[in-house]
């Protein structure tokens, strides 16, 4: 083990010289509150985050920085909440732009942050060393049989293990699963009653293929329910957002940020693959994901990182060689980076995360001038959260629009809604495209029963098989 | 039950099985025939329209979950999996016929059950059940989706659902319920004259079969139990039956827990079962009626958001009118947010020092899954006798 194995690792992870003596007592402390010894630190620094990531770009492991930067605040929650700061909390997948927006409106006085996605990348895809909250949620009530969200149960047992303090309020985005909102009420109810939740949800009750976007009906509940629950949190929070703020927040996010990540989206589809589709997910999720530390050094990363991939593509470089096929995930198991390096290694690439790709529609500008008619038709746009049906046209535009040569399903076993469709979607996907669709049960965020001896076979067979249709 | 009560059962029973047919008949007449999950789904609108309503609701047999798995996640309810499984395995002889399937979409396994009755070409209506239930624009949401029903309804079956239709239709399934409600108040004696096993069944009963002749039958054994009593022992320790539902032919565990020596003397279950407490008013708007009984005065289900607290203070009230001793929660497997729940009530059953049996069923009652499943029970009936 390093000396100081917390410099080494913030030197390791693109902290910059001069902030490191700011950093390095908060690293040190928050690594321990996070239950990561030294030698875990040692171990990811040495042998898992170089055997997972491309740490030979300095734009890779920037990235990381930013993430453990995040990792640091989140676990001065309480200290935040001494300061008389008021939190808000969400999960995923919601409309960053909101959380952002109450950011933007009073920086040093709001904190936002998705606490249990943070910790799951974090600890997992970073450390392997997720298992103790699981264990410790599943001990407390949220039991291992009944397969629930390891997100869920993070979030749970960061707060009953008082990692995290309760924030001002919780904002859920409910229209996904129903255990999410569920497992806010369970946190009140079982362990801190101080934990106020507000609830935005929207049944799963559209005809198959409706394409909800175009529902002016749905279209204004959904508005109705975002507008709600956004002025409820202002006032739970006591500030006024001006409208500004929420449009400022966008394009901070999607004129700003979106155009250079769909740069390097693009730079990964050239062939050969220049980058791993792990690296590419991690720089896709701040557009998903609020950084109360703010998108710039995740920026500043990707504009690295474009760079350098770049150089990469005009020498040829790439990951896989040239030819080889590509596959499109619906989320890219990230949090279990063993996975999309599996693949690679059986010479078949996993580049394209479906649910962070824009569809073409989405790319087209708003029938509605409000900022909530606008934000709910674009909601109403993303593939995960409409019906099957339509999902299943807009996954196949994507899988023409990239030329991919099969499509990846499943790791969503524990997701009653998102995961729950993707068997029928496989059939229906292969229907319409002749594309090969694979279902593999997996779990996306944890791997205890997923392990890599448990999916290499299965995943030599997708890879044979693809390679096998494309030669 | 006592002897007279028994034959009366017994004969409802053959009238139940006969139902299909019964069905299919009518069907040949022209009568339209309308399914329906789950408890959000108002019977008195597809009565009033002059159709049938036949509760989608069966379970216990392991094939029919599985049966649909090269379509649907595994770790689905194996309640919502089954719905579709026995159609799929052509064991279903009602959804085969239906002219429509209003199906809830109140949680995932609901909602995608409906997709699947969709994706497999039976004609289906999807009524969406926001679980934010506190907010009045969740409850407009609901509101309107009885309207788009009601016109649905109209539509197919060219009856106009007038005032005057949907008042009979109410005052008929008030009448159903007003029965179900004494009969199960008279549970609160000692002996109950009726245990939980025929309760249940005699509420999956009154969804099988003409509103009238249902209530006139369910009267029948009332007065019969009501003057002659039942056949348990005054010694017999009462149990809650809790948890999300017991569905049409998911009787084993019932069977287990009265069979080794103790009494389900009531149930707090969320789905398959009438809710007397809650008749509908007969006065005023009655769509909104519907809406406001159906959605908001009932005790809210488990999904339901901001529901658990309620839902313990409603069981506590239960475990003290009706003398209750030990508490069973039964529950489907991957059922995740009744697992939450019963960690939850387990937790407060403690602190009342009330004993709590936790079961899980997959619909699974082989050899090997029965030994270990009875002895549970029967060492829980065994505690409890000694207590």
């Amino acid at each position: 083990m390093a000396a100081d194995v917390h410099r080494e690792f913030l030197e390791f992870t693109g902290f910059e010289k001069n902030e490191i003596p700011e950093y390095l007592p908060l690293w040190r402390k928050a690594s321990e509150k996070l239950g990561l010894s030294g030698a875990d630190i040692s171990f990811a620094m040495e042998q898992w985050i170089p055997r997972h990531f491309d740490v030979k770009l300095k734009g890779v492991r920037k990235m990381i920085g930013a993430w453990i930067r995040e990792a640091i605040d989140l676990t001065r929650t309480h200290e935040y909440k001494e300061q008389g700061m008021k939190s808000v909390y969400g999960i995923l997948p919601a409309h960053a732009t909101f959380y952002y927006a109450f950011k933007m409106a009073d920086p040093d006085n709001v904190f936002v942050s998705f606490p249990d996605i943070h910790l799951v990348y974090v600890l997992n895809a970073f450390f392997h060393r997720l298992n103790p909250y699981l264990d410790g949620a599943e001990k407390a009530g949220m039991l291992y049989g009944c397969r629930h969200c390891a997100l869920n149960k993070t979030r749970f047992w960061s707060r009953r293990s008082e990692l995290i303090a309760s924030p001002s309020v919780s904002w859920l985005w409910s229209f996904v699963c129903d255990e999410a909102a569920k497992t806010d009420e369970f946190i009140h109810d079982s362990c801190a009653p101080d934990w106020k939740t507000l609830v935005t949800t929207m049944p799963h009750d559209q005809p198959l293929g409706t394409r909800e976007d175009e529902v002016d009906e749905r279209v204004e509940y959904l508005a109705a329910q975002m507008k709600d629950s956004f002025e409820s949190v202002q006032q739970h929070i006591g500030l006024k957002v001006p409208e500004e703020k929420i449009k400022a927040a966008s394009d901070m996010l999607w004129l700003g940020y979106a155009p250079k990540l769909e740069e390097l989206l693009q730079l990964v589809a050239r062939d050969p693959q220049p980058l791993s589709g792990e690296e590419v997910y991690f720089f896709a999720e701040p557009l998903q994901i609020p950084f109360n530390t703010g998108i710039e050094t995740m920026e500043k990363a990707l504009d690295i990182l474009i760079g350098e991939v770049k150089e990469r593509v005009a020498k040829g470089e790439g990951i896989l060689p040239k030819g080889a096929p590509k596959l499109m995930s619906i989320l890219t198991p990230a949090a279990n980076p063993w996975i999309v390096k599996m693949f690679e290694e059986c010479g078949v690439g996993v580049p394209f995360p479906e649910g962070l790709m824009p569809s073409k529609k989405e790319l087209q500008p708003s029938r509605f001038e409000d900022p909530y008619m606008a934000a709910a038709e674009s909601w109403l746009k993303y593939s995960m959260t409409v019906n099957v049906g339509y999902k299943c046209e807009i996954i196949c535009e994507k899988i023409e629009t990239y030329g991919v040569d099969g499509m990846l399903l499943g790791f969503l076993d524990f997701d009653r809604w998102l995961g729950s469709d993707h068997r029928l979607l496989s059939k229906m996907v292969e229907e319409k495209t002749g594309v090969p669709a694979f279902y593999i049960e997996g779990d996306i965020w944890e791997d205890r029963d997923y392990s890599p001896e448990a999916l290499r076979t299965r995943i030599e067979t997708v890879a044979s098989v693809v390679k096998m249709r494309k030669s | 039950m006592n002897s007279s009560a028994r034959v009366l059962m017994s004969e409802f029973a053959k009238d139940v099985v006969a139902w299909p047919e019964m069905l299919k008949k009518e069907k040949t007449k022209g009568t339209k025939l309308v399914g329906f999950t789950g408890r959000y789904i108002p019977e008195e609108l597809i009565d009033a329209a002059g159709a049938r309503s036949y509760l989608i609701c069966r379970g216990g047999e392991p094939e029919p979950p599985d049966a649909v798995l090269p379509y649907m996640l595994r770790f689905m309810s194996p309640f919502a999996r089954a719905q579709i499984g026995y159609h799929l395995l052509g064991i279903d002889p009602v959804v085969p016929m239906l002219d429509l399937i209003v199906a809830q979409c109140t949680d995932c396994h609901m909602a995608r059950l409906a997709d699947m009755f969709e994706y497999f070409k039976l004609p289906t209506m999807k009524v969406g059940v926001p679980s934010d239930w506190y907010k009045p624009i969740s409850q407009d949401y609901y509101c309107r989706g009885l309207a788009k029903l009601k016109r649905r309804l109209e539509e197919m079956t060219g009856n106009s659902i007038t005032d005057e239709r949907l008042r009979a239709s109410i005052e008929g399934f008030n009448e159903i319920r007003n029965t179900l409600g004494k009969i199960n108040e008279l549970r609160k004696k000692n002996p109950p004259p009726i245990g939980g096993y025929d309760f249940i069944r005699l509420n999956h009963f009154s969804f099988c079969g003409d509103v009238a002749e249902v209530a006139g039958k369910l009267e029948n054994i009332h007065e019969s139990i009501r003057k002659e009593g039942g056949a348990f022992s005054e010694k017999a320790p009462r149990v809650l039956l809790t948890g999300h539902l017991v569905a049409m032919g998911d009787y084993v565990v019932l069977n287990l827990i009265e069979n080794a020596g103790a009494v389900i003397a009531a149930e707090f279950l969320d789905e398959g079962i009438r809710y007397p407490q809650w008749n509908v008013p007969t006065d005023g708007d009655l769509v909104k009626n519907l809406a406001e009984t159906y959605y908001l005065q009932r005790t809210p289900p488990s999904r339901s958001n901001y529901a658990w607290s309620q839902r313990i203070k409603q069981m506590e009230q239960i475990i003290a009118d009706f003398h209750i001793d030990g508490v069973v929660w039964y529950q489907l497997s991957f059922d995740e947010l009744y697992s939450l729940e019963s960690s939850l009530i387990a937790g407060r059953m403690k602190q009342m020092r009330i004993p709590f049996l936790k079961l899980e069923s997959s619909y699974e009652y082989s050899r090997e899954a029965m030994g270990p499943l009875s002895t549970r029970v029967e060492s829980f009936v065994e505690s409890l006798k000694k207590r």
